[in-house]
């Protein structure tokens, strides 16, 4: 990573050239979705029925805010692998501890909110705290969560109450599909972190951590509260998927740990850390999820879906790389 | 992992003194992982009177051995800064091809180990392709590699694999020397060599020296691509390697044979105090994490209770452990000792 550029949110928005448009990888994944939801559209017409996008939003946004999440850790050059264990524990706990009616909605928020916050700050204690590194103890917290979500569900099984089914992967009035309000505003909060001291911390901790903890950034503060910002989104995640599968599972969350990770990468934020930005991220994940649905539709046989999963994804990270190389090289 | 910057930075004066003990600190967490392991194994006595016997140390030791020849490929590569994600598609992989290529044959065994190393091994090579030529992170390349060798493997084995269980390497697990099974000497054989190569050799030191800062590494004149690529080849190999020694081992082939060891290498590596950002860590920490793990997952697994009460007690163990075992724990043991030889 290069020392210019070290802090793009100093950069202010509006004006921007092309130029910079080629150089953010936010962008270039969202043109990589577009492409794919165009040859969706071909092979589908019916996607842009109301129940079509709805389908969508709803399939995209458990992986899109365990991307969020994860996202926000990788920018502080961590790794966060909780994101497993959490989905899975919220996923169990809604699906077993909840009564039925307006209310288990909203216990479904809190217990995903809470369980998700108290999993992130164990996180951050050890990682700004303790000073473990942030793959391992988060390794372990995984694992204890999945077992704490084996404890309260032994098999796939329970029952999502019809309250969070209906209320969070359900339409509102207008045929507007609740996902996609959710979507909006963790996206509207992060441009609204990113513009504070907390946003500007997370951006220059990851360009580097010294230099930061030179600058007066309370980088141990910091850090613990971005953990426990990314346990919420990861518990809202599995909040998201308990509401889409209305069905608890124990061992839900294991597909997420990789696909999470592969989704970030996608979405243009650097695993060296201080570059990228959630919203990529959730775009990245929406790529994923939606990649299946077109290799589904087009009829490649299941057997070789991964040969085109795992191309698309190198090439995806690939052309980003180039466009913004050749559009740096421009603006020299 | 970035933590410890702040930590270098926090404790430089001390640093400056202890220079010299640096190894000193990684060697101090891998005596220390080991020490842990040893009365883990001991106390199991108090749970059962058949644990802690030799019998099961030397069960274990065996067991030890996939996750060990996978973490050397994985540490290597940790060390060069990179990840290698598709270890176990990898291993998957080698397994397949020795129980299809091999079988009962035993004269195929000269040309076929080798033939699935090399296969294994180009497979790796593909991967530090990508990553140096085409610049894509290691995360993505090796996890998407992983996808990929996965799927053509289901494709082309139509989801079970066909072939016959390889006697000769049922052998390196059945007979003992002096009551070591082989398998374990062949370990012990590659634990010193894997050893030799990261610490002695040129090449071993490039993977510290690239790790640390790739640039300086160029600018040094080291062929950064080259040692890169040659390093995902070894880590496709180990992987490969494993994959052949599962199949001595089981007797058979799975596609999913491979999957519970990615997160095991991983953990192995970083328990055994190598940074997951590269330049620094002993391949004995990954042999001592690996150590731990197995021994953690044989011991809980035979406790009567609940999976969720052994999946969390197995959590916390490896959480105490990397408690336990930090940084500024070693330095404090070795400030301890040299005040103490004042």
């Amino acid at each position: 990573m290069s020392a210019t550029g070290t802090l793009p949110v100093a950069r202010r928005p509006g004006g921007a050239s092309t130029r910079r448009l080629l150089a953010n990888g936010t962008f270039n994944v969202f043109v990589v979705y577009v492409l794919l939801f165009v040859i969706l559209m071909i092979k589908q017409p019916d996607t842009l029925s109301a129940f079509g996008v709805t389908d969508l939003f709803n399939n995209a946004l458990p992986l899109a805010l365990a991307a969020a999440g994860g996202g926000l850790v990788v920018l502080t050059r961590g790794f966060d692998l909780s994101v497993a264990g959490v989905i899975a524990l919220t996923n169990v706990l809604i699906a077993t501890a909840l009564p039925d009616g307006p209310w288990g909605a909203v216990l479904a928020v809190a217990i995903a909110g809470g369980a998700g916050l108290v999993v992130g700050a164990v996180n951050g204690y050890l990682v700004a705290y303790v000073r473990l590194q942030s793959i391992a103890s988060t390794l372990a917290t995984m694992i204890v969560c999945s077992g704490v979500a084996l404890l309260v569900l032994d098999a796939p099984g329970g029952q999502v109450p019809d309250a969070v089914v209906y209320g969070f992967s359900g339409v509102l009035p207008g045929n507007v599909p609740v996902s996609a309000v959710v979507a909006l505003v963790v996206v509207l909060l992060w441009l609204a972190l990113r513009r504070t001291d907390w946003g500007v911390a997370i951006y220059a901790i990851g360009a580097d951590e010294t230099a930061a903890a030179l600058a007066g950034i309370p980088v141990r503060r910091a850090k613990f509260f971005t953990y426990c910002l990314a346990g919420i989104l990861y518990g809202f995640a599995g909040l998201m998927l308990s509401a889409v599968t209305a069905t608890g599972n124990p061992n839900g969350g294991t597909t997420y740990l990789l696909l999470m990770f592969a989704a970030i990468a996608i979405g243009g934020t650097a695993f060296s850390g201080g570059r990228g930005g959630v919203i990529g991220s959730m775009i990245g994940a929406a790529t994923l999820t939606l990649l299946q649905k077109v290799l589904f539709s087009a009829g490649v046989s299941s057997f070789y879906t991964g040969i085109f999963q795992g191309l698309v994804m190198i090439l995806a990270v690939v052309i980003g790389a180039i466009t913004a190389r050749l559009a740096e090289g421009r603006a020299r | 992992m970035s933590g410890l910057d702040t930590a270098r930075i926090a404790t430089s004066p001390d640093e400056r003194r202890t220079r010299r003990p640096r190894i000193g600190s990684d060697a101090w967490t891998v005596i220390g992982l080991f020490a842990v392991t040893i009365v883990m194994i001991l106390a199991s006595r108090l749970i059962s009177p058949s644990f802690g016997s030799w019998d099961q140390a030397r069960a274990i030791l065996v067991l030890t051995s996939f996750v060990m020849v996978i973490a050397f490929g994985q540490q290597s590569v940790i060390l060069l800064g990179g990840l290698d994600l598709s270890v176990g598609s990898m291993m998957t992989l080698g397994g397949i091809l020795t129980f299809s290529w091999i079988g009962g044959s035993g004269s195929a065994l000269i040309w076929g180990i080798p033939a699935v190393l090399l296969v294994t091994g180009l497979v790796g090579a593909v991967n530090g392709l990508g990553v140096t030529f085409f610049r894509v992170p290691p995360f993505i390349m090796t996890l998407a590699m992983g996808i990929i060798i996965y799927s053509v493997a289901l494709g082309i084995t139509g989801g079970t694999p066909s072939g016959q269980a390889v006697p000769a390497l049922g052998w390196l697990f059945s007979h003992r020397l002096f009551g070591i099974p082989w398998v374990i000497l062949l370990m012990a054989l590659f634990a010193v060599l894997g050893t030799i190569f990261q610490q002695a050799t040129p090449f071993g030191r490039r993977l510290y020296a690239i790790g640390t800062s790739p640039e300086a590494a160029a600018i040094a004149g080291m062929p950064v691509r080259r040692i890169v690529i040659l390093t995902y080849a070894i880590s496709g190999a180990a992987a490969g390697l494993a994959g052949i020694l599962m199949v001595g081992y089981s007797g058979g082939a799975t596609l999913t044979m491979g999957d519970s060891y990615l997160l095991p290498s991983i953990a192995a590596v970083v328990i055994g105090g190598t940074s997951i950002v590269g330049g620094r860590g002993l391949y004995a920490g990954a042999i001592a994490g690996a150590f731990l793990l197995t021994t953690l997952s044989t011991v809980i697994s035979s406790i009567g209770i609940a999976q969720g009460w052994r999946t969390i007690i197995y959590g916390l163990v490896i959480l105490v452990a990397l408690v336990l075992l930090r940084e500024e724990l070693s330095l404090w043991f070795l400030r301890l000792r040299s005040r103490g030889g004042r």
